[in-house]
């Protein structure tokens, strides 16, 4: 579970007349994850592809600008096909429906663009209403100069010093001026210039004839004409969509597989009569691989698994062994967590284990809210049904865990919506003689807030109150407790790595002494807060070893600049309290406003609340409730995210560069029948 | 000058506790403008980068929880200080 699948490297030789029949059975069996011969030996050369590859590229083509026209989305199958109905319809999909849909689609295209030539012909012409000349008037002269547009100041005048030979038309729209300008030709350059000054911006004047009125009225007429046409169209295609979406994904789905079979043999090494396949496979699934593939070549092949020794030699030229992540079905979504950073390397943690046990705890501690938590739950099942795709599937289930958590530190923190105190109504309040006993000795905190780590419940601790300020102390040494629980655990971790890599020097001398300093770290901390003066000690003689240590390390004196971070992390789990209480605040002060303006004799005002103040009052609550919960859905997400990502994962993952992922030749098979 | 209301020394605690979680606060943002936009523009060429990218943006919020464990020992913890007037 923490280690990713143990592997074992392979290689498969045969003669070639038996290569097509070795490609189908590992495609179908999905073990083998190839290495692609990359070329350099003399005796060995890249394989060529089988069968007509180019003719499947093709339909690929087709058929994927098919599936654009139609506008076909990936989704959840709802019948699947076989090969041999495919090979029936695929000829009829990408030959007769492709046409039709392309024919269709072209014409939506130039439909629209024709609609908007109008409507753009239109909006110049809107203007020109105010002008008493038909529109042939506006253009077809060779010896006159034409100028139509809008201007901020009347320009007769000037117009008329630079061309005494001129005809002006004006008028206005409601907010400016149009005019119409003729001049002589020669003229032209003069007169733009003049009309320049006076703010003028041309309209280009569609060639079009008849009165203004007219020309728009059959403007409009021709794009309604027009939308009218692509109307039905556009249901056409919609129809294609729902008859034709599962086919076209299916053949999709089957072309894909024949060009991954056909290209195959380019990433095998070949000679004139052979090949051979090189790859990796798990260890315990090397028995059912060379079994298979041997019947189904007849004896024509070799399947041999390399000594250990040999594999590693491989390995440290450069070769990747692909990680497989194995995990119980429980863990698995927290792989999407582990893969956002970077799949681990073959020799490195799969931490995935780690964040299922600590993460949903701290999201749980962040937001500790019954209510919250209920209606999260609620939240996030309404989305399992709407979003199907795996990765939202997996971060559906994360939260949905999560908020499991948060219900449970909920009955701790006593919160339902905010702290409703309702606890010491349960439980009952303190005698008066008590809580005098309990302000003499220091641990009184207010009404309704007693025991020494806030409201007394069972044990004597729970619930408590996490505005109380001892509670606060307490979360406070929790967080950091956490904190150095969680990076204890990755420092481990990161010993452990750095020995699989055979790499003893920075194992003990720069992952350890990390370990060292954060666990005493917190001890030197714990005994004085205690008082235990034999823990100080102890926490003091360990750091100054664990810093020895460190300067002692491959990084030498410079291993000192860590030490400030190494604290730093720890205090960085303080979080985990901050947001919390951030988010209990908000609610606290919802509840004060909303029940104050509800019940207004609390505070000592009216008798009985009048109806708007009942309805402002649950509007308030609602309102303030909703964005503390998106709030407090969200951060407690990011947060120990981000503990995990900076403080934990530092620690002992990726110091050698990021991992391959496990993808074994073959092809999931979701819209064809197996 | 010592102070003698104990009410002006917590006025004065709760102003400076509330200075180092601002502060702090803004200083943060500053921090994550910048790395924020770089992210956005990687993540958008690239979107596998998105889990390192984070990781980085979220690296300066560190900065603001310092600020605030200032204000939670000014506010929570405060009595050892009145002892040192």
């Amino acid at each position: 579970m923490l280690r990713p699948v143990e592997m074992d490297r392979v290689v498969v030789a045969g003669s070639k007349d038996v290569m097509a029949p070795v490609i189908d059975r590992l495609h179908e069996l999905r073990l083998l994850h190839l290495v692609n011969y990359s070329g350099g030996e003399a005796s060995f050369e890249m394989g060529k592809p089988i069968g007509n590859a180019k003719e499947y590229s093709e339909d690929l083509i087709k058929l994927r600008s098919l599936a654009r026209y139609l506008d076909v989305k990936n989704k959840v199958p709802d019948k699947t096909f076989s090969e041999s109905e495919i090979l029936s319809q695929k000829d009829d999909l990408l030959n007769s429906v492709g046409t039709e849909a392309t024919s269709t689609f072209e014409r939506i295209t130039a439909i629209d663009a024709e609609v908007k030539s109008k409507q753009d012909q239109a909006k110049a012409l809107a203007p020109l209403a105010a002008l008493p000349l038909p529109l042939d008037e506006y253009y077809g002269y060779e010896s006159l100069a034409v100028f139509v547009g809008t201007v901020a100041t009347p320009v007769d005048a000037d117009v008329a010093r630079v061309s005494p030979t001129n005809d002006i038309f004006s008028g206005s729209t409601k907010t400016k001026t149009v005019v119409a300008v003729f001049v002589p030709a020669e003229k032209a350059g003069d007169v733009s210039s003049v009309l320049a000054e006076h703010g003028f911006s041309e309209i280009s004047v569609p060639k079009l004839s008849g009165s203004v009125d007219s020309a728009m009225a059959t403007l409009e007429s021709d794009i309604k004409s027009l939308e009218g046409e692509k109307a039905p169209l556009q249901k056409k295609l919609k129809d294609m969509n729902k008859k034709y979406e599962d086919l076209v994904l299916a053949t999709d789905e089957y072309l894909s597989i024949q060009i991954q079979k056909t290209e195959a043999p380019l990433r095998f090494a070949t000679t004139e009569n052979a090949f051979v396949i090189d790859g990796w496979l798990p260890s315990d699934q090397f028995g059912k691989l060379k079994s298979d593939i041997e019947s189904a070549a007849g004896g024509k092949v070799h399947v041999e698994k390399l000594a250990d020794k040999e594999a590693e030699d491989l390995t440290e030229h450069g070769e990747d062994v692909p990680t497989k992540i194995n995990n119980p079905s429980l863990v698995r979504p927290y792989e999407l967590i582990t893969r956002l950073y970077a799949v681990p390397e073959y020799k490195e943690f799969d931490p995935s284990l780690l964040i299922f046990i600590f993460f949903p705890i701290m999201f749980g501690m962040i937001l500790g809210d019954i209510g919250y938590g209920i209606m999260t739950i609620f939240a996030v099942l309404l989305l399992k049904k709407k979003f199907r795709t795996p990765g939202w599937q997996s971060l559906i289930n994360i939260v949905l865990i999560a908020s499991v958590w948060s219900i449970i530190f909920g009955a701790f923190f006593g919160e339902i919506f905010g702290p409703l105190g309702l606890w010491g109504k349960i439980m009952g309040q303190l005698p008066e003689h008590q809580i005098e006993i309990l302000k003499t000795s220091g641990m009184y905190f207010g009404e309704g807030v007693y025991g020494s780590l806030g409201r007394l419940g069972p044990l004597g601790v729970f619930p408590m109150d996490r505005l109380a300020t001892n509670a606060v102390l307490m979360l406070i040494g929790i967080s950091i407790f956490i904190g150095v629980l969680h990076c204890g655990v990755g420092s481990i971790l990161g010993i452990k790595t750095e020995l699989n890599y055979g790499e003893k020097r920075h194992a003990y001398f720069e992952r350890l002494p990390v370990l060292l300093f954060q666990v005493f770290f917190a001890v030197l901390l714990l005994g004085l807060v205690m008082g235990q003066m034999i823990m100080v000690y102890v926490g003091a003689i360990v750091l100054v070893i664990s810093i020895v240590m460190a300067v002692m390390g491959p990084e030498g004196p410079m291993g000192l600049a860590h030490l400030p971070s190494h604290i730093s992390n720890l205090i960085s789990y303080l979080r985990l309290l901050a947001i919390g209480l951030a988010s209990v605040g908000l609610a606290f002060a919802a509840n004060q406003l909303g029940f104050y303006v509800i019940m207004p004799m609390l505070s000592g005002g009216a008798e009985s609340p009048t109806i708007p103040a009942i309805i402002a009052g649950i509007l308030v609550l609602f309102v303030v409730h909703f964005i503390n919960m998106l709030l407090g859905i969200l951060s407690p997400f990011m947060h120990p995210l981000r503990l995990h990502y900076v403080e934990m994962f530092t620690k002992f993952y990726s110091a050698h560069g990021g991992g391959v992922e496990y993808s074994p030749f073959g092809h999931v098979r979701r819209f064809l029948k197996v | 000058m010592p102070i003698a209301d104990a009410g002006i020394m917590y006025g004065l605690l709760a102003v400076g506790a509330g200075l180092a979680t601002g502060l702090a606060g803004i200083g943060a943002g500053v921090g994550e403008q910048g790395i924020g936009a770089a992210v956005v523009g990687v993540v958008a060429e690239e979107p596998g980068f998105l889990g390192k990218g984070l990781f980085l943006m979220l690296l300066p919020e560190t900065l603001i929880i310092f600020g605030l464990a200032v204000s939670l020992i000014l506010m929570f913890a405060w009595t050892p200080f009145s002892a040192l007037l």
